[in-house]
């Protein structure tokens, strides 16, 4: 299965969540307010999470009635049959589905292999609530089913592979570096643009060694600092 | 709710595919997986960062515990997750108009695909079988799919600089250095947040920018 791409890996979780309620609130509600408090961007958990690239969560709810006209290719085949027969019509019209569970999906792209990143997720996963409360992994999951079963990071890398399901086809259509390779090159690409602008019209001579001063500075071959920090979402 | 984060926008769609039309749908991701030239459309489409197709047959829906009551359905289902740049609409329009046919092998055996044209019925079906993101994380939100692929243009080539010209005379150093600079002047440019691409957009910055505060 196409989990990977190049050095990408994308993750899909469908976590069951428990059809019980806390007061008169489901518990999938709970979860899906918690996901909608999440803070984002660097302050966001996934920002400590490490190698992730994209990433998101959402409720699924139910699955979507197909009632829209189209174009179908079975579907207009059955507009044939229909002159004959009108069980056979109705038979091709579209039928209705419900799911019996509401699912916690994550969907991440993230660098390098699942373990390593699934145990970053466990130990980093970190961020404070809108009520000024630490929080970790747990509040997330907390009310999925068989989660209370999870108790370190071996477990909660079984559950996840338990939620886990297969992409029948990944494109990564970013480059296919580490993160923080990526971040590294978006901080030089910033910097050294700043730079050329800051000096155009100089004498070689300033030019060159403000250069060198600059390479100092930026260390374009160190990817730990100076860099850009994940998430980072004001210049 | 926020399909957005930064310059990015998450798309998650998920569609009914018959259980016994599951196979041809496997089939082509295969082909598509095994052809890269079937996926120039999408490298074209220099606006994704990730995008990938997931199918759960009907009976796969993750199950873990007795007490979690059995999926029973008519249908297997398709589930796709993108990320890219720009707004819904150009997004959604660029498929359309710039691979038509590989979009329609992917989601021909869907029931009721109307096909990415015309328009009007292919976005009434993308909107209808959408699901909202309640958390959306993106590591470099100031950055385009476009900004990560410039940077690796500009590191490597400002590496390569260094090691060839940096203690040159300075005449020699500035002739290379002007070279460098005509050679990167596409790749070059100070990220900001988000221009307004949509209304919504800017209603996330807000939200952001309000939640700093209180």
């Amino acid at each position: 299965m196409a989990t990977k791409s190049g050095n990408a890996t994308a993750l899909t979780v469908l976590s069951p969540i428990k059809n019980g309620a806390v007061d008169e609130t489901s518990y999938a509600d709970i979860t899906r307010e918690r996901c909608l408090r999440l803070p984002i961007h660097e302050n966001s958990p996934l920002s400590k999470v490490p190698n992730t690239y994209l990433a998101r969560l959402f409720i699924l709810d139910d699955v979507f009635y197909e009632s829209l006209p189209a174009n179908d290719a079975v579907f207009n085949f059955s507009d044939i049959t229909s002159l004959f027969s009108d069980s056979a019509r109705k038979k091709a019209l579209p039928r209705k589905d419900h799911l019996k569970s509401k699912y916690l999906v994550l969907s991440s792209n993230f660098y390098g292999n699942l373990e390593d990143y699934l145990v970053g997720m466990w130990e980093k996963w970190s961020y404070v609530d809108h009520e000024g409360n630490q929080r970790d992994i747990r509040h997330i999951w907390e009310h999925c089913v068989a989660f209370d079963r999870v108790t370190d990071s071996a477990s909660f890398i079984s559950y996840i592979k338990r939620c886990q399901l297969d992409a029948s086809l990944f494109f990564n259509g970013s480059t296919d570096d580490s993160l923080q390779e990526q971040l590294k090159s978006l901080y030089l690409k910033q910097e050294f643009t700043r730079f050329a602008v800051e000096h155009q019209g100089k004498s070689a001579a300033e030019i060159q060694q403000a250069f060198k001063a600059f390479i100092e500075r930026a260390q374009p071959e160190n990817l730990e600092s100076p860099t850009w920090s994940p998430g980072k979402s004001t210049p | 709710m926020s399909n957005i984060a930064g310059k990015a926008y998450a798309m998650n769609v998920i569609t009914p595919i018959r259980w016994y039309m599951v196979w041809i749908n496997r089939l082509i991701f295969k082909i598509a997986l095994s052809n890269p030239s079937t996926l120039k459309g999408l490298i074209t489409l220099s606006l994704i960062h990730y995008a990938r197709w997931v199918i759960i047959p009907r009976d796969s829906f993750p199950r873990l515990d007795p007490s979690q009551p059995k999926e029973e359905l008519n249908y297997s289902y398709m589930l796709f997750f993108s990320n890219f740049n720009g707004s819904w609409d150009q997004y959604v329009d660029s498929f359309t108009f710039a691979i038509p046919s590989g979009l329609d092998l992917f989601w021909k055996w869907n029931v009721r695909y109307p096909k990415s044209v015309p328009l009007t019925p292919f976005h009434d079906y993308i909107r209808h079988n959408q699901i909202d993101t309640a958390h959306y994380y993106n590591a470099y939100p100031m950055a385009a799919s476009n900004d990560v692929k410039s940077a690796k243009i500009v590191k490597k080539a400002l590496i390569d600089f260094n090691a060839t010209s940096a203690d040159k005379a300075p005449e020699d150093f500035l002739n290379d250095y002007n070279k460098l600079l005509n050679n990167l002047q596409h790749h070059f440019g100070d990220m900001r947040p988000t221009p307004i691409v949509s209304l919504s957009a800017d209603a996330v910055r807000k939200r952001h920018l309000q939640s700093q505060i209180d």
